[in-house]
């Protein structure tokens, strides 16, 4: 098979940030990864990948509003007519901020949100934020940038999903999208303290359902369902070196932000080399492209194609084995250790760890 | 907020825009964590959503496409793209 180009730059700008979200993406050793990329770096990062064929770009982090030349970015992207996102918790998002990046060419706003109660959200944040959030929304709409909400849904906030629908009607933003916590990182940390109950999972699934039918015409609507609870695992990336690819705050070259939770692969550092060379011929992308590389039950099953037998990182995590079958699929040898782990969620209250950069 | 059809003043939406890519050699419309990939002539109708009426979009494509009168099928891809919220009314 030919290899594809890419289409989505993650672009993780520093992973620093505020917020101390228990199931955060990044990794668990954030201080092994203090350095960051300089601005000129970050400027023929973005010339490299339009000319690779990305055509959105998404400003993240951590918190990429921490970075000064956030704005210089922003430009440069809309200069090589690239779409760009930002990630962002809100803080930081004042009217003034937002307008310059506007002005830049910023073309669509992602803010996150942990809770539908002022209360419950500053607690899962680790910090007072709800207020700022809701302000940061109002900017960005008086602003004419679309916003979409995301929520991060797990054990403590899934009874609120009503809530948060109505929230998200509230604050009049264009689109709300609900996902289940993916266990990797800080969330395969604090597992046991964040996985709901089943009879949570499927109560909230009538809600959505029934506020899509009701909303039909005023808010889209995302939901990522748990994988825990599926079939199924997802398509992960929608295939490993397919579609994206992420540029860490050190410039590490990663197929997938959590992929530097397996150890044994060497990730390329944009400062040595250009990303054109490592997306077609780094081994590190090669290692799970396509389906040639499959286990069975994946090789022999029709859903390969659509799943690529699912995530590389849990499958790390929850097997040792990185190109074992996704365990989360109801096929694989080593499906029960999904269960097990539900099982002892269901038993067990956990206390939560919140992500901190330790002195 | 989704447009009520039909649009009379067609304009991108907010957040949405065309683009040429190069690397693919194709002509699409960007959106928040999409693409849509348009052909010749979708690309020659949302070029012209510049804010003037559907009337004189349908004037001019059939300018660019001589005799052929395109003005059904043009409204009804309009249309389309305002149910998925890429174009709304840009009014006068
Ligand atoms: S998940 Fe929370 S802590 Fe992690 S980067 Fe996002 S806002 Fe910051
Ligand atoms: S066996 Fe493999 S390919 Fe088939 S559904 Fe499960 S993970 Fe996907």
């Amino acid at each position: 098979m030919e290899t594809p180009n890419p289409y989505s730059l993650l672009a993780e700008l520093t992973y620093r940030c505020p917020l101390q979200c228990p199931y955060c993406s990044n990794p668990l050793e954030l201080n092994r990864f203090r350095t960051e990329l300089d601005t000129v770096v970050w400027h023929r990062v973005l010339d490299e990948a339009a000319r690779l064929g990305v055509v959105q770009v998404h400003f993240s982090g951590g918190e990429p509003l921490l970075r000064r030349d956030l704005t210089d970015l922003v430009r440069t992207a809309r200069q090589l007519d690239l779409y760009s996102h930002l990630s962002t918790s809100g803080l930081g998002a004042d009217q003034a901020r937002l307008a310059s990046l506007r002005d830049a060419g910023l073309d669509a706003l992602q803010i996150s949100l942990q809770d539908s109660r002022p209360h419950e959200n500053d607690w899962l944040a680790g910090v007072p934020s709800f207020e700022k959030k809701r302000r940061a929304i109002e900017s960005a709409k008086r602003l004419e940038l679309p916003v979409t909400l995301n929520i991060v849904l797990h054990r403590h906030n899934l009874d609120r999903i009503d809530e948060l629908i109505d929230l998200a009607c509230r604050w009049n933003v264009d689109k709300l999208e609900l996902a289940h916590a993916q266990y990797g990182g800080w969330a395969f940390r604090n597992r046991a303290a964040l996985l709901p109950t089943e009879q949570q999972v499927g109560r909230a699934a009538e809600v959505v359902a029934d506020a899509r039918d009701r909303l039909i015409d005023n808010l889209e609507i995302v939901h990522v369902l748990p994988d825990y609870f599926q079939q199924f695992p997802k398509a992960c990336l929608h295939g490993w070196g397919r579609v994206f690819l992420t540029v860490a705050p050190d410039g590490a070259v990663l197929p997938c932000q959590t992929a530097r939770e397996i150890p044994g692969l060497v990730f390329p550092n944009v400062k040595d080399t250009s990303l054109e060379e490592i997306w077609f011929h780094a081994p590190v992308f090669q290692r799970f492209r396509g389906t040639d590389w499959l286990p069975e039950p994946c090789r022999s099953c029709d859903r390969r194609e659509i799943d690529f037998g699912g995530c590389r990182c849990q499958a790390f995590l929850l097997t040792g084995d990185v190109a074992a079958t996704d365990p989360v699929c109801h096929l694989a040898p080593q499906h029960g250790v999904v269960e097990e782990a539900l099982n002892e969620a269901a038993n067990q209250s956990t206390d939560l760890r919140f992500r901190v950069f330790a002195s | 907020m989704k447009s009520e059809s039909p649009l009379y003043y067609p304009v991108f939406a907010p957040g949405a825009r065309y683009r040429w890519d190069e690397v693919r050699q194709q002509h699409q419309i960007v959106f928040p964590e999409g693409v849509l990939v348009l052909n010749e002539s979708a690309a020659a109708v949302v070029r012209l959503c510049d804010g003037r009426s559907t009337e004189d979009v349908i004037v001019a494509l059939r300018e660019q496409i001589g005799d052929a009168d395109p003005s059904r099928d043009v409204r009804e891809f309009l249309d389309r793209l305002a149910k998925k919220g890429l174009l709304r009314d840009g009014d006068s």
